[in-house]
């Protein structure tokens, strides 16, 4: 049986309909409207021990209220999910001890003690042993560097240090199965690498992961399976290497050459490509399926006709497949896998 | 202008949205009234009179008393507190006169919900608890109630102040409370108090937000004297206005900002 | 059996480590502190200026004395200053729910009503408690009580179940937030002010606030009615033997309504 098991969960918001200003408030009391707004519509998941999934969609497409049906913190309206055997909402106390979680966009720690305060209270609520307690600062002290902000005040971190704090209160107690709902917003880049070095030994030491990001470089070496929600409903569930094969199959090959060239020599050479020039007759972008050829081969092709100067080869991230499949120029087929 | 409009009819239709909160708070208010009138009507029966007040008096001060407690406090103080202990009032602090304009537009605009809960819970004792006396020098009484709006609102300003040292609002706020309850004769009227409590009301503002507009109501005062006490709580409103706005451009030197 | 031992020992080491915490953080602000010690005994001894203000020209209201009127109110006072020193924290709740700000507490193995109570200190409840104190201690020495060690101990059980009782209204009072989702607890507020009502004799008011007071909020089991049965008077004195049950009782409904109210938890945004 999968680790995590969620079927056809959903979620429903009900919320006053109210005309705007005064009079609205005042018509309101007298006639009560009501709409109601699904947040998550029959979602449907299956994740086996030790997966790191990507959990991807656009703004106020259901990801955080998903984590929260999952995690136990909401009710769901209908349909069911089983971590563990534990039904979360339920059995809050029994569930809690096998999930962590970091909602990137608020801390656990206690706002007006050091962090070092913050994670004793919450060894003390895990039952850890001093040994386990010391082995794991010693742990997150090699990934997060996290000696350094044990004396300090939770509300004089910085973001990144406050995320680092975060992360090691959400892995204290070592569960099996993690939520991580944006753990990587609004750090900088060298923080961010950090992060994600900590998501892959996450990874590699086996533990279940679920990761929400608008950031899809997080995913990259972390997560196998993507998931992607759009208005409540998943629209994908599948491996990465696969959606980026199937669909992320373009590439471009930006050209400098040292001399002139005619646009039409080029596109007769490569004629499965499409050949653009740039804003002078030295600049060419070759876009091409890389099932048909390779950079490799376009490189050497150019070289026999012209010098070339410089070179870069784009190669599309999963950000443009997913900046497709919202746009709604792309919609993937559903595979399960 | 036109923003300390804006802000009071904000403000205004805040105190509409937060009805059921202002429903619950009158309700309470409402039944503190009913057991001060129990309180009092088991001190005074039969026709006793405590301090030259009778039960019919008592009755009239109790009234005064909701009265004045509400006016200028349906928008709460907290506010500007809560601005300068998260920080907030960074922007404020450029500006300190406007600020305090903005705070009492803002303090202003609770003003007709006031006058709902005023209304209503008048209406409800004076159904319940039977006659009060009508109240004296209705014109020298309506300036002197409209003036604890001010009033109130300056020693509110004045306290929310000292969160530039203590940063840390709730105790400051309960502390003047009981000092205000005690001095501006809310409890008990102050000719029953002891002199020397007597003589520490004479010299604070807080009698006048509550005592003067009572006695006022009652005729404890004649014309003379009723003048003479709305001209101390005008005094005292002017004084502590510009009293809070130094000590807002004093506590300005002095700022700490909570968090990153 | 020794399981449910361990878990309590367990729940009340979590909860004074709480506790703990918020009063390491809140001793850093040592003027707060004092300010907030004061504020409670200054706040507490209104109640007993106002006695004695009009008690020094009135003997007697409804057949109280004085010394006896300053023991009930000492004894509510007593009863109610317990709650903001170990239960603060629920006034907290309103805020939590409306922010969102649950939902690490639901997360954790600890019961989340237990995480919301510790998790704030009222300094204000220890100057209340010293106020009411020093007016119980008077008080007990100016009362007749027909003391003996079954009264001795029925003082302290009375005592006990009137926290126990304050502490419950709270927690409930608080709980209602779930369905009234305001950033203040204004209905638990209205609430505890209503309360406050319970520091005089029962007889004072009409029946509805009695009904009210005796039975729908029955605060006067905290103060009034126990302050009667120890000085042995008539009317509703009898109903103090019920105090510990109501008590208890309070806590079923307390414990149950936050547990409803859980429910209905939508967190907020992100």
């Amino acid at each position: 049986m999968a680790l995590l098991e969620a079927e056809n969960l959903t979620k429903t918001f009900r919320r006053p309909e109210k005309d705007p200003g005064l009079k609205g408030s005042f018509k309101h009391l007298i006639q009560r409207r009501f709409t109601t707004m699904t947040a998550v519509d029959r979602v449907s998941l299956s994740i086996e021990a030790g997966e790191a999934v990507a959990y991807v969609g656009p703004n106020g497409a259901g990801k955080s209220t998903t984590i929260k049906l999952l995690t136990g913190i909401v009710e769901p309206t209908s349909g069911e999910v089983r971590v563990g055997g534990i039904v979360p909402h339920r059995n809050r106390i029994a569930n809690s001890r096998q999930i962590g979680v970091l909602f990137g966009q608020r801390t656990q720690l206690w706002w007006d003690l050091p962090v070092r305060e913050s994670l004793a209270l919450l060894r003390d609520m895990y039952d850890l042993t001093p040994d386990q307690y010391r082995r794991r600062l010693q742990r997150f002290e090699e990934v997060l560097g996290l000696d350094e902000l044990l004396p300090v005040l939770a509300r004089k971190l910085s973001l990144g240090q406050r995320m680092r704090a975060d992360l090691a209160c959400a892995l204290l107690h070592d569960p099996k199965i993690v939520y991580l709902d944006e753990p990587t917003i609004g750090l900088d880049i060298a923080v961010k690498d950090r992060v994600r070095e900590f998501l892959r030994q996450l990874k590699a030491e086996g533990t279940t992961i679920i990761l929400t990001t608008h950031d899809l470089g997080d995913i990259e070496d972390t997560c196998e399976r993507i998931v992607i929600i759009d208005g409540g409903r998943i629209i994908y569930d599948g491996s990465l290497a696969q959606v980026k094969d199937e669909y992320a199959r373009e590439r471009r090959v930006h050209l400098q050459l040292a001399e002139d060239l005619p646009l039409d020599v080029l596109a007769l050479r490569f004629p499965q490509a499409l050949v653009t020039a740039g804003e002078t007759h030295r600049e060419f972008t070759v876009a091409f399926d890389k099932a048909d050829l390779t950079a490799g081969a376009i490189l050497a092709g150019v070289a026999q006709t012209a010098e070339i100067l410089e070179v870069r080869i784009d190669e599309p991230a999963i950000e443009d497949v997913v900046r497709k499949v919202y746009a709604g120029e792309l919609t993937l087929s559903e595979t399960a896998s | 202008m036109r923003a300390y409009a804006t802000m009071a009819r904000l403000s205004m239709r805040t105190t509409f949205a937060y009805r059921q909160a202002y429903a619950l708070g009158t309700a309470a208010s409402c039944l503190g009234l009913v057991a001060s009138l129990a309180l009092w009507s088991a001190l005074l029966s039969g026709g006793a009179q405590l301090g030259g007040f009778t039960l019919t008096e008592m009755k009239g001060y109790m009234l005064v008393t909701f009265a004045t407690n509400w006016l200028g406090n349906a928008v709460g103080e907290w506010s500007l507190a809560n601005r300068i202990r998260d920080g907030q009032v960074a922007i404020d602090l450029v500006r300190p006169i406007a600020t305090q304009r903005l705070m009492f537009a803002q303090v202003a605009g609770g003003f007709p919900v006031e006058v709902l809960i005023i209304g209503g819970a008048a209406a409800g004792f004076v159904l319940l608890a039977g006659p009060v006396p009508a109240p004296q020098r209705p014109l020298l009484l309506s300036v002197s109630l409209l003036l604890v709006i001010p009033l109130r609102f300056g020693i509110g300003f004045l306290t929310a102040l000292v969160v530039f040292w203590t940063e840390n609002f709730h105790g400051v706020a309960w502390a003047r409370n009981a000092v205000s309850q005690l001095l501006s004769g809310s409890l008990v009227p102050l000719a029953l108090m002891p002199q020397w409590l007597q003589v520490t009301a004479a010299v604070l503002p807080f009698a006048s937000l509550t005592s003067s507009p009572a006695l006022i109501y009652l005729g404890k005062v004649d014309t003379a004297g009723a003048l003479g006490l709305v001209g101390l709580q005008i005094f005292w409103t002017v004084a502590i206005w510009f009293g809070a706005q130094l000590a807002f451009r004093g506590a300005s030197r002095q700022v700490t900002v909570h968090g990153g | 059996m020794v399981d449910s031992v361990r878990t309590l020992r367990r729940s009340v080491f979590l909860y004074r480590r709480s506790l703990g915490a918020v009063v390491r953080s809140v001793l850093e602000y040592t003027a707060d502190f004092w300010i907030l010690i004061v504020a409670g005994i200054v706040t507490q001894s209104l109640g007993l200026v106002f006695l004695s203000v009009v008690m020094a020209r009135v003997p007697q209201i409804n057949g109280w004395s004085y010394a006896e009127m300053v023991f009930i109110y000492a004894l509510a006072g007593i009863s109610s200053s317990i709650v903001p020193v170990v239960a603060d924290g629920i006034w907290a709740l309103a805020g939590l729910i409306h922010n969102g700000k649950l939902d690490y507490l639901l997360t954790r193995p600890y019961p989340p009503l237990l995480q919301v109570m510790s998790m704030w200190v009222g300094f204000n409840g220890v100057g209340d408690l010293v106020a009411s104190t020093v007016m119980l201690a008077w008080a007990l020495a100016s009362v007749a009580i027909a003391w003996s060690p079954g009264m001795v101990l029925a003082f302290v059980v009375l005592v006990l179940s009137g926290m126990a009782l304050r502490i419950a209204l709270a927690v409930a009072s608080n709980a209602v937030s779930f369905w009234l989702k305001m950033p203040v607890p204004m209905f638990a507020m209205a609430l505890w002010q209503v309360g406050e009502l319970a520091r005089y004799p029962l007889g004072i008011y009409g029946l509805a606030m009695r009904v009210l007071l005796g039975v729908a909020i029955p605060f006067a089991f905290a103060g009034f009615i126990p302050a009667a049965w120890l000085l042995d008077r008539t009317g509703y004195a009898w109903l103090g033997v019920l105090a510990p049950l109501v008590a208890i009782a309070a806590w079923i409904a307390a414990v149950w309504i936050f547990r409803r109210g859980l429910r209905r938890y939508e967190s907020a945004g992100h």
